[in-house]
Parts: structure tokens; sequence; C-alpha cells
């Protein structure tokens, strides 16, 4: 894949530095102006699937697990005997049904010592996601490679959305699944791979067409009241040491849209430490005029190398319900952003994510006092 | 400071003429009566204050305190009113034995046994005896007397015998001693006063414990102890020489924190709840803070800064915490716990009585009581007494009250119900100018879709909002006169009385000519004749007490 | 086995059974041990069962005509509010028209009920209880002799919420976790009456003959108050004294009873004014009660459901039970107010629980239920309108079989003070005339007396 996130980390931790500097630096230049900022921390996350009841995008059914494979390969008198004639659950099969390598290997970690059959994928035409790659076809371009279309969910023609095509079929990727909701609740829970985000520049919440947007990772823990919700207008410090992209955007009629960005935000889910590595990242959030709420999409070419890190590290497999190795060449078949320009072999799956915000104070680190806002 | 250390350098000095001449500028103390002795139970925060002071503080007190009443609007006199019953006292005995085991564990008795037995396993007389004399003696706030000496070093002599171990002997004496009425009441003795012909004046070591609950809030020290023992008390210049000293001390903001705790109804913070469906963001955190946000106000203005008091109802400095300040919707740095704060011009909040402690304490759990919140600017600012809500009133006019979309609505039914309109009507519309805030004490502009009027009067002087208030509050002469009443009864732990008149007047202009700095206050009562003088026969007093039976019950909102 | 009891072992002889072979001579206050020379404590002399007395507390009342018939004498017909007390209708008397007069005191609303009720007399002011409540008195007659000379539990999560009062300046406040309840009761000084081979603990031994010094020392302390303050920490050495009546209870075994179990810990709930979390607290701490009775652990309890005005609550609504009482709206349709009728339902629910629990425990022939005397009282009558008179007052429990149940009984606008009257004598509180004022009373009502 050629690409190394490590250094990626550290050119995002240097401009995280910058845009901290700048960005407090700012009121007090632009005293006149009384340009607001308005700080949010996010409260949902989830990847955009426009899966429907009946399964209309998945023709082929859904994807078949380790589990399945691994058992397919026994004889039944192998099968009674590591089912413990049926007892065992997949979800207690799960460690041994990722070991089906030739040797014994784990496959997730090793997914190209075996060869399952074809991934199912989406078939249907609707998703949520934007157009990023600019063409109307999906065509090769110099930053794409060729892929299917989809229409957007609104009607917007020839939306770029590999990553639901991609695990649209998966269970546990499924708006009901396990794993996307799994890591939502333990990123609240335990307060790990929070996103704050912080909207500066601000003249009017409606429209207002030179705003900036910036993507921190709190040092202090998520606060939340007794019914699990996200408390609002809590303070947060942020960790200068990593993130911290700042992306131009602008206003309108109370929808901020942001140009494109390379951005690293904190990630964890499924007790998986991460980050998502989004290339020409776009937000598009609705925000309240008074700063209350923010909910949205967010848009761009999910890196694959931090995406299959996260993916085999979750050790899900068998509830997920996906092939390791299937799982690995269709991800890699659909990848359609980034080719690299040795292999050709794209590095970046289209993607589309939902998002939900509550008002949260972004405290920079030069900030030794409590503010009124 | 410095007005501090020029009175040492008088009283070290030049002393008598200067000090005299400065003395005869202002006000002078009247004729003293002489007051009474009282007997208080030790409050929960003396008995943890005394127990670190002796022990350290890794001797860890944990089980629940019964505190006293609250009489004349504070708990310290009702400490002068409470007695021990059964539960109460079994729970001393839990708690005295907690410590008592705690005290005596290996690593801590070598540091805090004053001697070392002959033999552990064995009694040994003379080590027992020292180390209960010295313990004792703080305890008790006085040296013990022979028989208790004798007696404390008996039980543990034979406790030590039947265990076969010297410190269990010890232990089982401390643990007796912490359930003492010696310990857990504060007794008062008094003696013939050479300066004031047929009045009795405290003793020199019934001095130091008044002063050092009064400034300290906890048992007199070392140093204090000695010179009550050595007679400095009975000297004007030796209170005065312990008053600086101890007035000069950190140890002084525990003092006025507790004041301010007690006057203020703290200690129903430990009781406070907020339907956290309604107020998603109260939490016990919050709870804690609200309080602390309030004391840390008060301290900084009053001692650090000794600042005027009457400023506790305009200042806009505070201090914040992430959770406060998420209540407050304002940024707060999380690296440290609190930080400085000042509220901006033109902000709804300043005085003490826009903090969310006094909004949040006077509220119900689901909504905010202009009632509730303008009875206790009353009873707590002004020393106002609010009488009771009527018995056998007909509710079934209010039934259009819950139509009402504003307290201000609801609220009318009362004001115009003749058997309810006597209390509302002096409460309301206090608690009015208060309304822009919620049942927890959040900003607000509406409430049920209806913008919110916080016009309101205090006896016909109108005002505006919680900063109005905190004006009107700043310059009534009540609210001066209420705190000198309330830090009087404090010390004295006796509310003032018809004979206390006089004093009280003196004490008003005295801290008029000292700029209402708090401080001051605390040393006039402390220095004066009438903190210490007592008559000859105890003035007489009700044992029948009251007390907060059923815990804070709330008028009609 | 029995054993006699010895009138006064000598001091050295107990200890010297207490601490084996330690030669001590002991010149501390001792008081008297009821032990013998091997140590071993007196076990069951065969005495009859004890009778137990306690309280039940609820805020707010009733809702008038929607929680017992108008039909007086046997038959009790609970109605809606009491549909919980209907199988222990047998077990209950209920006192009706009987009136607070007040002599002219200014009524303190949810304060006047009780204390007249409990105490025998309307208070001048509020907060003022001049009187021992009824409990007090009883206990001074059977509270001695067990672990605990009582044992005062509140549900609402408001330790003060206690009306057992000796004096105005010491309640004997409430436990309010039933986790720190089953600690104080069933907690590592608990002694199993059913286990056979009884020892008492050196430690309490020692513990009483110290509490024993400091009494002898609060003797020579009070020598040297006033009288006034004297008389004003009275309170102080009845409870010493009680304290080390108490340790003098834990040196022998309690009377075995085959009911008595320890039950498990419970799980720490919230503990709050919500109803839901009083509930809950209601019903573990009742559970425990009526274990800390089958183990001879106390005779004497205070169990407070909800607070006199009750601040009880629904998560999620700005009003608590006793802002709903004055104002929540008639229904137009019923005629009552619901979500208050609700509360007092609930009330009696939790009542019903409270009767449940002791009607389980098998004692003899018969039930923990009959071996009790349960005097339950609200504050108010109709709430809505602060009503002192006909305040609901209820006894449960048939007190070994000297307390008549299953009744009616019509006060016929006589004072409330009679139903604690015959309370303390069928407990057998030797007392003529009970309360002050208009409320002192000297009739007993005979038809409940057996």
């Amino acid at each position: 894949m050629g690409l190394n996130p490590r250094v990626y980390l550290a050119v995002a931790a240097v401009a995280g530095l910058i845009g901290a500097t700048v960005i407090a630096a700012s009121p007090a230049k632009t005293a006149p102006a009384a340009k607001k900022s308005y700080g949010f921390v996010v409260s949902s996350l989830f990847t955009a699937m426009n899966d429907s009841k009946y399964m209309d995008e998945c023709p082929e059914g859904l994807t078949e697990s380790n589990d399945e494979r691994w058992l397919r390969n026994m004889t039944p008198e192998q099968r009674e005997k590591v089912t413990a004639g049926g007892k065992r659950t997949h979800v207690d099969r799960r460690l041994a049904a990722a070991l089906r390598g030739p040797n014994g290997e784990d496959v997730c970690w090793n997914p190209e010592l075996v060869k399952d059959p074809p991934m199912r994928t989406v078939q249907s035409g609707t998703s949520f996601g934007m157009n990023l790659d600019g063409t109307t076809d999906g065509k090769a371009t110099a930053k794409s490679c060729a892929h299917q279309k989809f229409v957007g969910v609104d009607g917007t023609p020839a939306v770029d959305n590999q990553l639901f095509r991609l695990m649209g079929c998966t269970k546990g990727w499924r708006s009901d699944g396990y794993i996307e909701n799994s890591a939502q609740t333990e990123r609240l829970d335990i307060s790990q791979g929070i996103i704050l985000v912080e909207v500066t520049d601000v003249d009017d919440t409606r429209n207002d067409d030179d705003v900036k947007v910036s993507f921190y990772r709190p040092t202090d823990k998520l606060l939340k009241d007794g019914t699990g919700a996200v408390l609002t207008y809590v303070s947060y410090q942020i960790d200068p040491t990593r993130y911290g992209d700042t992306a131009k955007g602008r206003i309108k009629d109370g929808v901020l849209t942001t140009d494109p960005i390379d951005v690293h935000l904190p990630f964890f889910g499924n007790v998986v430490i991460s980050e998502m590595y989004l290339k020409d990242m776009r937000l598009k959030l609705n925000m309240a005029a008074d700063g209350s709420s923010a909910k949205g999409q967010m848009f761009g070419y999910y890196d694959w190398e931090t995406w299959w890190d996260y993916t085999r590290k979750i050790g899900l497999a068998v509830i997920a319900r996906h092939s390791c190795p299937a799982l690995y060449e269709a991800s890699r078949r659909l990848a359609d952003g980034y080719p690299d320009p040795v292999t050709g072999e794209c590095t970046a799956l289209s993607s589309a994510f939902k998002v939900e915000m509550v008002p949260a104070f972004v405290v920079h680190p030069n900030i030794k006092t409590a503010q009124a806002h | 400071m410095i007005g501090v250390s020029l009175r040492k350098y008088l009283r070290a000095g030049l002393a008598g003429v200067v000090a005299v001449a400065l003395s005869s500028c202002g006000p002078k103390e009247p004729a003293v009566s002489g007051g009474s002795t009282v007997v208080r139970q030790i409050t929960e925060a003396q008995y943890r204050n005394i127990i670190r002071d002796v022990f350290g503080s890794s001797v860890t007190i944990i089980g629940r305190f019964d505190a006293p009443g609250r009489e004349a609007g504070l708990l310290a006199v009702g400490a002068s009113k409470a007695d021990i019953a059964p539960a109460t006292l079994e729970r001393y005995d839990n708690l005295g034995r907690s410590i008592a085991s705690q005290v005596m564990e290996e690593k801590r008795r070598a540091n805090l046994v004053s001697c070392t037995p002959k033999a552990p396993k064995e009694a040994d007389d003379a080590c027992a005896r020292d180390f209960l004399g010295k313990v004792g003696r703080m305890l008790y706030r006085r040296p013990l007397t022979s028989a208790e000496l004798d007696l404390e070093t008996r039980i543990a002599t034979e406790a030590a015998k039947a265990r076969g171990d010297f410190y269990a002997g010890l232990e089982f004496a401390l643990a007796g001693m912490l359930v003492t009425p010696q310990f857990l009441f504060i007794a008062e003795a008094t003696e013939a006063d050479p300066d004031h012909a047929g009045l009795q004046r405290l003793t020199g070591l019934s001095k130091a414990s008044r002063l050092s609950f009064l400034l300290w809030n906890t048992a007199p020290d070392e140093e204090l102890l000695a010179a009550a023992e050595k007679g400095d008390l009975n000297t004007k210049r030796g209170m005065e020489r312990q008053i600086d000293r101890m007035l000069d001390s950190p140890a002084v903001e525990a003092g006025v924190r507790n004041f301010f705790s007690d006057m203020l109804g703290f200690d129903a913070v430990e009781q406070l709840a907020k339907d956290t469906i309604i107020y998603p963001a109260y939490s016990s955190t919050v709870a804690n803070d609200l309080k602390e946000q309030t004391l840390r106000t008060l301290v900084d203005l009053l001692v650090t800064k000794d600042g005027d008091y009457r400023d506790i109802f305009t200042s806009r400095k505070t201090f914040m915490s992430r959770q406060l300040a998420m209540v407050n919707r304002i940024s707060a740095p999380t690296e440290t716990t609190w930080v400085p704060y000042e509220f901006a011009e033109n902000d709804p909040r300043s005085g003490i009585q826009t903090q969310v402690s006094f909004l949040a304490l006077h509220s119900h759990p689901g909504m905010s009581s202009p009632t509730l919140r303008g009875k206790a600017v009353r009873e707590i600012f002004l020393c106002q007494a609010v009488p009771p809500p009527p018995g056998d009133v007909n509710f079934d006019n209010f039934n259009n009250a819950a139509v009402a979309k504003t307290a201000r609505e609801r609220l009318t039914v009362h004001r115009t119900n003749p058997t309810c309109a006597g209390c509302h009507k002096v409460v309301d519309p206090i608690g009015l100018t208060l309304e822009n805030f919620d049942g927890m004490g959040q900003f607000r502009t509406t409430e049920n879709g209806v913008p919110i009027d916080v016009s309101g009067d205090l006896d016909g002087q109108p005002f505006e909002g919680g900063v109005g208030l905190g004006k009107v509050l700043h310059d009534s002469p009540a609210a001066t006169s209420c705190v000198i009443n309330r830090v009087y009864a404090y010390a004295t732990g006796r509310a003032a009385g018809r004979g206390d008149v006089a004093f009280i007047d003196y004490l008003e202009k005295r801290f008029a000519a000292d700029g209402f700095r708090f401080k001051s206050l605390l040393r006039t009562i402390a220095e004066s004749d009438a903190f210490s003088t007592v008559a000859a026969k105890p003035a007489s007093q009700s044992n029948k007490v009251a007390f907060d039976a059923s815990g804070h019950k709330e008028l009609q909102p | 086995m029995t054993f006699l009891i010895p009138r006064k072992p000598t001091r050295r002889s107990v200890l010297r059974g207490m601490l084996g072979s330690a030669a001590i001579s002991v010149s501390l206050p001792f008081l008297d041990c009821f032990l013998n020379t091997n140590g071993t404590a007196l076990a069951a002399t065969g005495a009859p069962l004890p009778v137990r007395f306690g309280t039940w507390f609820w805020g707010l009342g009733q809702t008038p005509g929607r929680a017992i018939s108008n039909k007086m004498g046997a038959g009790i017909e609970f109605l809606d509010e009491c549909k919980a007390l209907i199988p222990y209708r047998d077990h209950i008397n209920y006192f009706s028209n009987f009136n607070t007069p007040l002599d002219g005191k200014v009524s303190q609303v949810h304060f006047t009920g009780w204390v007249a009720a409990r105490t025998g007399e309307a208070p001048g002011r509020d907060r003022d209880v001049r009187l021992p409540t009824l409990d007090v008195l009883v206990g001074d007659l059977i509270g001695s002799g067990s672990r605990f000379r009582s044992l005062d539990v509140s549900c609402t999560g408001n330790p003060k919420d206690s009306y057992s009062f000796r004096s105005a300046g010491a309640p004997n406040t409430a436990e309010v976790s039933p986790v720190s309840f089953y600690a104080r009761v069933f907690g590592p000084e608990f002694v199993d009456p059913n286990k056979g081979d009884f020892k008492a603990d050196p430690n309490v031994v020692l513990r009483k003959s110290v509490l024993s010094a400091v009494n002898e020392q609060s003797k020579q302390f009070v020598s040297t108050l006033g009288a006034e303050d004297k008389a004003r920490i009275d309170q102080y050495f009845t409870s010493i004294r009680q304290l080390e009546d108490n340790l003098a209870a834990q040196m022998q075994k309690p009377e075995a009873n085959a009911a008595c179990h320890v039950p498990g810990l419970p799980v720490e709930g919230q503990i709050g004014t919500e109803v839901g979390f009083a509930q809950t607290n209601h019903k573990l701490m009742t559970d425990l009660m009526v274990l800390a009775l089958a183990c001879n652990q106390t005779k004497l309890f205070n169990m407070l459901y909800s607070d006199s005005g009750s601040s009880l609550r629904l998560p999620g609504t700005s009003q608590n039970h006793h802002n709903l009482t004055h104002e929540e709206p008639n229904d137009p349709k019923l005629g009552y107010q619901v979500l208050s009728a609700k509360f007092a339902t609930w009330s009696m629910e939790a009542f019903g629980y409270f009767l449940e629990a002791f009607s389980k425990v098998r004692e003899g022939d018969g039930t923990l239920l009959d071996n009790t005397f349960i005097f339950a009282n609200s504050d108010t009558s109709h709430a809505k309108i602060h009503l002192n008179d006909n305040i609901p007052i209820m006894t449960a429990g048939k007190a070994g079989g000297r307390l008549k149940t299953g009744l009616h009984i019509d006060g016929g606008g006589n004072p409330l003070s009679r139903v604690g009257f015959t309370a303390l004598q069928i407990m057998g509180v030797p007392v003529e005339a009970w309360g002050s004022g208009a409320l002192r009373t000297s009739k007993p009502i005979t038809e409940i007396m057996a």
C-alpha cells in the first residue's frame, strides 16, 4: 500500500500545533470584528449506511463469516467436536474460527493466506455520500480508480461511497449491527476516540462565507448525565500534541460546509484505539443559530491502512459476520481514491459518516482563565 | 496586613499611649452586663478538625454525624441546645473506636504515642498516663483533672492486661475519651471577674475554646492552651496577641468558611436533590462545587483581600470549576480544579445571591421557587423571620395555577388570596427577581416560552434582577446588622438577647468605622468584654428547645 | 439447656471467666454481667416471645372518600387507596374521626398533626417537640436487654426524617441506606441467636466497662455544670446508659428464634426522594427490619416511608407530592386529584408490604405480626387543605394477644391522643393519663384492648 501513516501523523501533529496557536491568537488581533467561536463535542458518529429493512441492497444476502467458512471445510464429525455438539456458540468460537490458515494461522492477520469466495457487497443504487472524484460516471482519474457511482439518498447524482458498497451487507456494520453500535457506546462510556470540533471566525451563524473548522482530541473525560446523554457546555482542554487539523468553511442558511482537507481524527471502537484518516474530508453541518446543536455528515476518502488496521484488530469478525480474507480482498478491490503512484492500486475508500454534536467549550492550552462566551 | 503589623508593633513597643489613642478614635464598647455560658455539642466539622489536629489527617473519619437543629439561623446556636440521642451516641462510639484503632496501628503509634512502653505486651502506667494526659488535654481543651487522669490510666492498664497489649489498653481508653461529655460537649467555666464587680468571666481555658472555635473552628492549639494556662488570656494584651496570631494564620480561613457554611445553610447541600431529567447537569460533583464556589468567593473577598462585607452582594469575582462552568455556560481550563473568574459587567450574575449555591438550595427539585428564595433572602441575609404557611387553607382556588406559564403568574393567586397574601407579599417580590435562574441556578430568559419578568422590590424599594437585588442588599443596614448578629451568636453560642442591644449597636458602629471588614468584626467581637463576661447568675434560658425535626419544610411556592 | 441467672457474679469471677487465664483484679465500675463462670452466656430462659412495638409513618394522609368506607365496627371496608391493606384487614384497626384540638395554638402545617399523634401535645411553634414520642416511652419499658434500643429507618434519604424524640434537642436520627442498615445490624458484631456456641466477645466486656467509666466521669463533669446545663444534656446520660445496656445485652446470647436468619447484603441502589427509590428502599429495609426483630436484635422500631408533608416525587416532574396536593386540579370527572391520590395509594401499598413482611415471619403458632404492635399514622387527613382533624391512624398486629384487631373505630371527634394512650396502656407503660392541654386523655379505647 506504500503509505506510512506515521509520517502523516507527524505532519498532522505539527499542523495541529500551528493551528492551535493561530486560533488562540486570532481573537485578540481581530477584536473589533467580535468574531465568535462555537465549540462542539461529537456525541454520535456512525458510518452512514443506507440499508433497508428487507435488505434490498443485498440481493445475495448477508456476508459469510470466518466462522461459516471454517465450519464449511470440516467433516460433520469435526464440526460436532469443535462446537461441542453445537453447544459452543459462534461467539465462543470466534478465536478458533480465525485460525484457518494452512498452518493454523490467523486469517485476519494474514488475509492473503486463504482465498474465500468474493464478499457479498451492496448492489443497490442509492447511498449517502458526496461526489468526491468530480466525475459523473466514476471513471478513473489521476486521483481515483474506476468505480460505480450511487444516486444520493437526497437525489444528488453521482455520489461516491465505496465504504457502504463494501460493508453494507455485513451484519455487524449495518445500522442495527453490533460493531457500529458498540463502538459508539464505548466511545461515550470510556471517553476514548472523542472528537472536538471548533468553528471559529464566525460573524453570523446563518450566513458567513469565511469560517474555520478545527478538529481536536480532548484531554478531559467526556461528561454525561445520569441517562448517559452527553452533557452540554462542558469545557474540554484540547490535546496539543496530536490532531488539530483546520479546514476553511462557509455557512449558508445555517448549513456549514468545509473545503476538502486531509484530516486525522481520534477514533475508538470495539476496544481498539485507532484513528480515522480521511483525505479530502468535507463536513456538512446543520448548525443551530445559537450554536446549541449541530448535526450533519462527514465525507471523504478513508485511508485504507487506518481503516483496515481497525477492522482487523477488533477481532470480532465472527460477531461482525465477515470473512477476513474476503473483506481484505474486496476492500482493496473497491478502494476508489488515491491511487498508489507505483502500483496504481487505490489506497482509500470513499465514505460518509453521520455525526451529531452537542455544544462544548474547546479550551486551548494557552487559555488559563475561565471565559464567558 | 499593614494594619495588623502596625498593631503588633504598637503593642510590642510603645504600647499604651498610641494604642489608647487609636481605640479612642472609634466607638467605645458599652458597659457589659454579662452574657451566659453555654454547653455546646461539638459539630461534625469541629470533631473532624480536632481529630486531624491531634492525630493527623491520615486518620480517616468515616461515618455519619447528626447535625444539630438550626436555632436563630445557626447550627452553632442549635449546638447549644442539642443533646445526644442513643442512635447518635452509638455513632460516636463507632467513630471513636475506629479512630482509636487507627491511632494505635503500628504505622501511626510511633509518632502519636508520646512514650515507649517498657514492654509492648504489658501495661505501663507511666507511659499510658503520659499519653492520655497529653491527648486528653487537647481533646478536652484543658488539662485532665487528676481524677480523670487516674481513671483513664486505669482503663488503659486494665484493658492492656486483659488484652496483653499496651497499645490495646490505650485504644480502649482513647475510644472511651471520644465518647465522654468532656469531649463531645464544649462546656464553659467561669470565675469572678476582677475588672467587673459583680460579674463573672470565662476562665482562661474557656476563653481559649471560644476564641479557637470562633476563629479556627477547632480546639485551641498548644500555644493558645499554654497562654490560657499561664493566665495570659486574662489580660487585654494577652488576648490581643493571641487574636492577632490567630487572625494572621491561614487557619482563619477554616473558621470563616465554617461560619458562612452555617449562616448560608450549606449543611442542606448534603440532602440537596435535583431531578436529573429536568436538570441533567446536576450531579453530586456539582452539589459539592456549588458550595465550594461560594465559600471560595467569600474567603477571597473577606479574608485574602480583607474586603468589605457588603460586596458579597455585588462582587462579580468568583471561582470556577469545570462542572460549575458548565452550569454557568462559560469555559474553564480543566488542568486545575478551580480558577478565578470575574463575571462581565453586564452579566446577570453578581453577588452570592446569584450564585448557583443560593439559587439551587432555595428551589424545588424540579423547579425554581421565588417563595423559597425570597424567604431565604429575608432569613439568611437580613435575619428577618418569615412566618410559616397557614394551616387549613383551602387550595381550591389554586386550580387555575396549573395553567399559568410563569412562576409570577402562578404566585399571583397566592398573593391575591387573603390568607396567603401576608407572607407571599413579603417574599415573592424578592424571589421573582431571581426567576431568570432555574431550579438549579442556570440562566434562562423564558419559562414555558414566555419571557421572564425579573422586576420586584424589597420593602417598597424597586429593582430588577439578581444584580439589582445585590445592590439593594449591599446598601441595606439590615444586611450588615444581620451578619453582626450572626457572628456574635456564632461566637457565643447563643442568640443576642435584650441585654446585648447596646453591644450590638456598638458593633454596628465599629463595623462601619472599620469599612465593614469582616476580619475586623471578628477581632472586635473577640477582643470585647462582652465576648467573655458572664452574668453572675446565668441568664435564664429554656431547656426545652426547638429542633428541625422534619428537615427543611417548604413554604408553598 | 437452661442456666439460672446468678444474681451478682463477682467482678473478679466474671473477668477471670471472660479473659481466661489472665489474672486480673478489676477495680473498674464493671456492671453486672449476666454470665456464668465459664464465660458462656446464659441462654434462653424459656420466656414467652417478646412483644415488639414500632411505628410506621407516611406523609400527606389520604384522599377523603377513597381510603375507607364509613362502615364502623368489625369488618373494615378498605377502598381503592387502601386496596393493598385488604389482606391484612383482620390484623388492623383503623381510627376515623379523631380530632386534634389545638387550644388556640397556631397549626404548624405538616408538623402539628404528627406531633399531636405521637406525643399527645399540639406543638406551640414549629420544630418544637417538647414531650417524648410514644416509641421512646414504650422503649423505656421494653427497650433494654436488646442489642439495639431501637432501629429507626427513613426511606426518603434524609436521616433527619425521624419522628422519634426523647427531647427536642435529640431526635433519634434514621438510617437511610439499606447497606448501612444491614452493616449496623448484621455486620461483624452480629451474633446469630440460633448458633449454639455463644461466647461473649471479650472486647464487648471491655467496652462496656469503659463506658461504665465514662459514665462515672460524666458524673464528675456534670458536677461542674449549672443546673440548666445539666438538665440540657440529660439525654446524653440516658444514651450512655442505654449504650451500656446494649453492650450488656450483647454479653448474653440473644433468645433463639427459628425465624431468624442472616439475610444477604442488599445491593446499594439510589437513595433520595424519587418515589421509586423510596419504594425500593422501603422494601429492602422492611426485609431487614423483620429479620432484625426475628433475630431479637431489638424490640423497637420506627419506619418512615415518606416524610411529613411528603417530599416524594416522580422523576422528570417539577411538582413533588406535597406541591401536587395543593396545586393539582381536581379531575373534573373523578372529582379528586388523580396524581396526588396515586401517591397516597403507593403509600398504602408500602404499608401493605410492611405488614406482609411481618406476617411472613413465623413465630411459635403465629407470626411476627401477631407479636407486634404497629402504630401507623400520617400528618394530615386531607392534605390539600392541611387538615389536622381526622388524621388517619391505624394499628396493626396483635401485640402478643393484647390488642384486638379488625375494627374500624369511630372517634366521634374525640382527641386523637386516645389512640396513643391506648397503645401505651396495651404495651404496659404505667400511665394513667397522657398528653397535654385539650389532648390530655385518660380514656383508653377499650374496644381494642383484649
